[in-house]
C-alpha cells in the first residue's frame, strides 16, 4: 500500500517534470545562450549549458540604454494601466448596477470591438494619431493601448461587480454615500482580486506590445523595451548574444509583479459581509 | 424621529403588480411591522420608502418632507438589511462609524469614536470592535449592523427581516432586545417580517400585506381578534384559523351558524349577517373546548402535544375538521375519542365566501 502511494507520486512527479520541461525549455535554452560567449552561441552541435559563462551581452544591453527603454515602458504601462482600470472601473460598474437607456447596446458594442483585430487598426489610427499630432509619442501610445484593452478590462471588472453581493451597497447608500462613493468607499475595496486581475491583462499587454509601438513610434525618445530589442536584429547582422539578454530581462518585471500581486488572489475578501 | 406616510403609492414590476395604490401612516416613535407572505409587497414597501427603488406613481414623505424623488443617501434614514451587509473590509468599529464618516460635515474623530463605543457598549460588542465581520458569530454580526443603524439618529429605523437568519432561540432573545431598544430610543421604526408572532410581539400596530394589497392595519390585539378577512385571520396566529362552511339561520330566536359540527350561535342580531351571501366561519382552536361524550358525532383522529398545549384534530360530517386547543395537563383525550365542541361566540368570526371579507360582528366594526 505504502509502496502503491510512493509509485504513483513518483509517477505524478515525472509527468509534471516533463510538462514543466516543455514549457519552460525555450526560456531556459535562452538563458543558457544568453550567457553564452558570442560564438558558442551558434555553434553546431550546441551545447547544453556555456562552458564558460559570461555576462558580457547583459552588461552590453545596459551599456546601449536598456535602462531608459525600460524606463520608457514602464512609464506607458502604468499610465495605460491608470486610465484603463480607472475607465473600466467606472464603465463596469455602470453596467452592473445601473439601469439606463441603450445598456444593452453598449454592452454588445463592448463585447463586438473586443473582436476586432489590431492589426486592421494599426493603419487608421496611425493616420488618426498623425493628423491629432500624437505620433511618435508615449501619450499616443497610451490612449492606443487602453483604447484597445478597455472593452476586455471593462467586462472582467462588470463580471466582478456583478458577483459582489448588492446589499453592501445599498447599506452604504442609505448610509450616506453618492453612487460614485459607494464605488470609491465600498465596491473598489471589495474588488482588489478582480482590479488586480484586469490590471495584469493590461500590463502584459502593454508590457508585451510590439507591434503597435514599433508602428505609432520612431525616435529613440520615445522607445519602448520590445522595440529596442528587436533593434538587436540588425540590418547586416542578428546579435543573439544582447538580443536574449535583453528577452530575458524583459521578463523580470512581469514575474516580479505578479509574484507580488498573488495574495490578492486569494478568494474570500467578501467573507462575513453578508448572511444567508 | 419621524413620521411616515405613504399616498397612493404603486410599483409594478413588469405586468406584476407589486404595491398597489399603498396608503400608510406611521406616527412618531411608533413601531410598525409589514407583515406577509413573500411576494405580498411588504419588502417592495420598504425599499421604496429607503429610495432603493422608485415608485411608479404616488407620493413617500418622511416627516413633511416628500422624500418621493431623493436618492437613499438624502433621506436621512437607517437599514438593517436581511443578511447584515456589513462592510467585510472594515473592522466592526470602521462598520459602525461609517455612517458618521460619511456625513456632510463629518463629526471629528473624538466625537465620532465616543458615539462608537456608546452604542457598541449598548449592543454588548464593545470588545469586538477591532475584529472583522467575518470573525464574529451571526449573532454578533446581527448586533454591529443594528448598531451602524443607531450610531447616527436617523429619521427612521428600517429593518428588513433583521432575525430571519438567527437560530430560533437567539430570535427570541433578539426580539427582546429590539423591543426594549426601541421603548429606550422612542424611534419610528418600520420592520418588514414575514414572521406573525415577530409582528405581534414587537409592534405598536401591523400592516398585512397580501398580493400588493394592505389588507388590514391595526394594533396586535385588533388584529388577531378581529381580522377584516379570511385571509388576515388565517395568516396570524400560531395556529391555522379553522374555517368552516355552512349557512346561517335562527334557531330559539337566535341567530346561529349550522355547520357540520352542529348548529353554532353566533350571539349577534341577525340584521348583522343579512346581504352577504354565503359565509364561512372562522374560529381560532383556543375559542373551541372540546369535552368527552362517547355518543359525539365528532371524534378526535390526531393529538398533538406542544408542550402546555393540547392540539386535537377533530372530524365532523361530511369529513369536515377543526383543531381544538386543550390543556394538556388537565386532558385525557385521546385519539378516537368522541368530542362535543363549544364554540365561543365572542370569538366566532363570519367572512363572506366571495372575497373573504370580514363581516361585521354586530355594531362593532372590525373594517380596516
Amino acid at each position: 500500500m505504502q509502496r502503491l502511494i510512493q509509485r504513483r507520486r513518483l509517477l505524478r512527479g515525472a509527468v509534471n517534470l516533463l510538462i514543466a520541461i516543455f514549457a519552460l525549455f525555450p526560456i531556459l535554452w535562452g538563458l543558457s545562450s544568453s550567457l553564452k560567449p558570442t560564438d558558442q552561441i551558434i555553434e553546431f552541435p550546441p551545447r547544453l549549458l556555456p562552458s564558460e559563462p559570461t555576462l558580457e551581452h547583459y552588461i552590453r544591453i545596459f551599456q546601449d540604454g536598456a535602462l531608459y527603454y525600460i524606463g520608457n515602458s514602464m512609464l506607458v504601462s502604468a499610465a495605460t494601466i491608470a486610465l484603463t482600470i480607472s475607465l473600466a472601473a467606472l464603465g463596469g460598474y455602470a453596467l452592473a448596477r445601473f439601469d439606463f437607456r441603450g445598456r444593452g447596446a453598449i454592452m454588445m458594442m463592448v463585447i463586438g470591438v473586443m473582436s476586432i483585430p489590431i492589426a486592421s487598426l494599426l493603419v487608421p489610427t496611425f493616420t488618426l494619431l498623425s493628423a491629432v499630432g500624437l505620433f511618435d509619442t508615449r501619450l499616443g501610445l497610451v490612449l492606443l493601448y487602453s483604447a484597445y484593452q478597455l472593452p476586455a478590462a471593462m467586462w472582467m471588472l462588470y463580471g466582478y461587480f456583478m458577483s459582489l453581493p448588492v446589499e453592501v451597497e445599498n447599506a452604504a447608500r442609505v448610509d450616506g454615500c453618492s453612487p460614485l462613493r459607494t464605488l470609491w468607499k465600498v465596491v473598489l475595496p471589495l474588488s482588489k482580486p478582480g482590479l488586480v486581475a484586469a490590471a495584469l491583462f493590461v500590463l502584459v499587454f502593454a508590457w508585451n506590445d510590439f507591434v503597435v509601438a514599433v508602428t505609432m513610434t520612431s525616435s529613440q525618445e520615445t522607445r519602448t523595451f520590445p522595440v529596442a530589442i528587436y533593434f538587436y536584429l540588425g540590418f547586416y547582422g542578428r546579435e543573439w548574444g544582447p538580443l536574449l539578454a535583453a528577452s530575458l530581462v524583459s521578463i523580470v518585471p512581469i514575474i516580479a509583479v505578479f509574484v507580488f500581486l498573488q495574495r490578492y488572489f486569494m478568494s474570500g475578501l467578501t467573507g462575513g459581509g453578508v448572511k444567508g | 424621529m419621524s413620521t411616515v406616510t405613504f399616498q397612493a403609492v404603486t410599483k409594478t414590476y413588469g405586468a406584476v403588480m407589486a404595491l398597489d395604490a399603498l396608503d400608510l401612516h406611521v406616527e412618531e416613535g411608533e413601531f410598525v411591522s409589514l407583515l406577509g407572505p413573500s411576494g405580498s409587497g411588504k419588502s417592495t414597501t420598504l425599499n421604496l420608502l429607503a429610495g432603493l427603488m422608485d415608485a411608479d406613481s404616488g407620493r413617500i414623505l418622511i416627516g413633511e418632507r416628500d422624500v418621493t424623488p431623493l436618492p437613499p443617501e438624502k433621506r436621512d434614514i437607517a437599514m438593517v438589511f436581511q443578511n447584515y451587509a456589513l462592510y467585510p473590509h472594515l473592522t466592526v468599529f470602521e462598520n459602525l462609524a461609517f455612517p458618521l464618516e460619511v456625513r456632510k460635515p463629518k463629526p471629528d474623530a473624538a466625537a465620532i469614536r465616543s458615539k462608537v463605543e456608546l452604542v457598541a457598549d449598548t449592543l454588548g460588542i464593545g470588545m469586538l470592535l477591532a475584529r472583522y465581520p467575518k470573525e464574529i458569530s451571526g449573532g454578533q454580526q446581527q448586533r454591529v449592523a443594528l448598531g451602524r443603524a443607531m450610531v447616527r439618529d436617523p429619521k427612521v429605523f428600517l429593518l428588513d427581516e433583521p432575525l430571519s437568519n438567527l437560530d430560533a432561540r437567539l430570535r427570541i432573545r433578539m426580539r427582546r432586545d429590539l423591543k426594549a431598544l426601541h421603548q429606550a430610543l422612542g424611534s419610528t421604526i418600520v420592520y418588514v417580517t414575514h414572521d406573525q408572532s415577530e409582528a405581534m410581539t414587537l409592534s405598536t400596530r401591523v400592516a398585512v400585506f397580501n398580493h400588493g394589497k394592505l389588507q388590514q392595519y391595526a394594533p396586535p390585539a385588533d388584529i388577531y381578534n378581529r381580522p377584516a378577512n379570511a385571509f388576515v385571520a388565517n395568516f396570524v396566529g400560531e395556529q391555522e384559523t379553522n374555517f368552516l362552511d355552512g349557512t346561517a339561520l335562527m334557531e330559539d330566536g337566535q341567530l346561529s351558524f349550522s355547520t357540520a359540527f352542529g348548529a353554532i350561535p353566533l350571539g349577534r342580531p341577525a340584521s348583522a349577517v343579512s346581504g352577504h351571501g354565503a359565509l364561512r366561519l372562522g374560529v381560532r382552536p383556543e375559542a373551541i373546548t372540546a369535552t368527552q361524550d362517547p355518543t359525539a358525532e365528532a371524534r378526535i383522529v390526531l393529538t398533538e402535544l406542544a408542550g402546555a398545549d393540547l392540539f386535537l384534530t377533530v372530524r365532523g360530517r361530511d369529513a369536515a375538521e377543526v383543531v381544538v386547543r386543550a390543556d394538556a395537563r388537565a386532558t385525557r383525550l385521546v385519539a378516537g375519542d368522541g368530542v362535543r365542541l363549544v364554540f365561543d361566540a365572542q370569538r366566532v368570526h363570519l367572512f363572506e365566501a366571495e372575497g373573504g371579507a370580514a363581516v361585521s360582528l354586530g355594531g362593532e366594526s372590525a373594517a380596516v
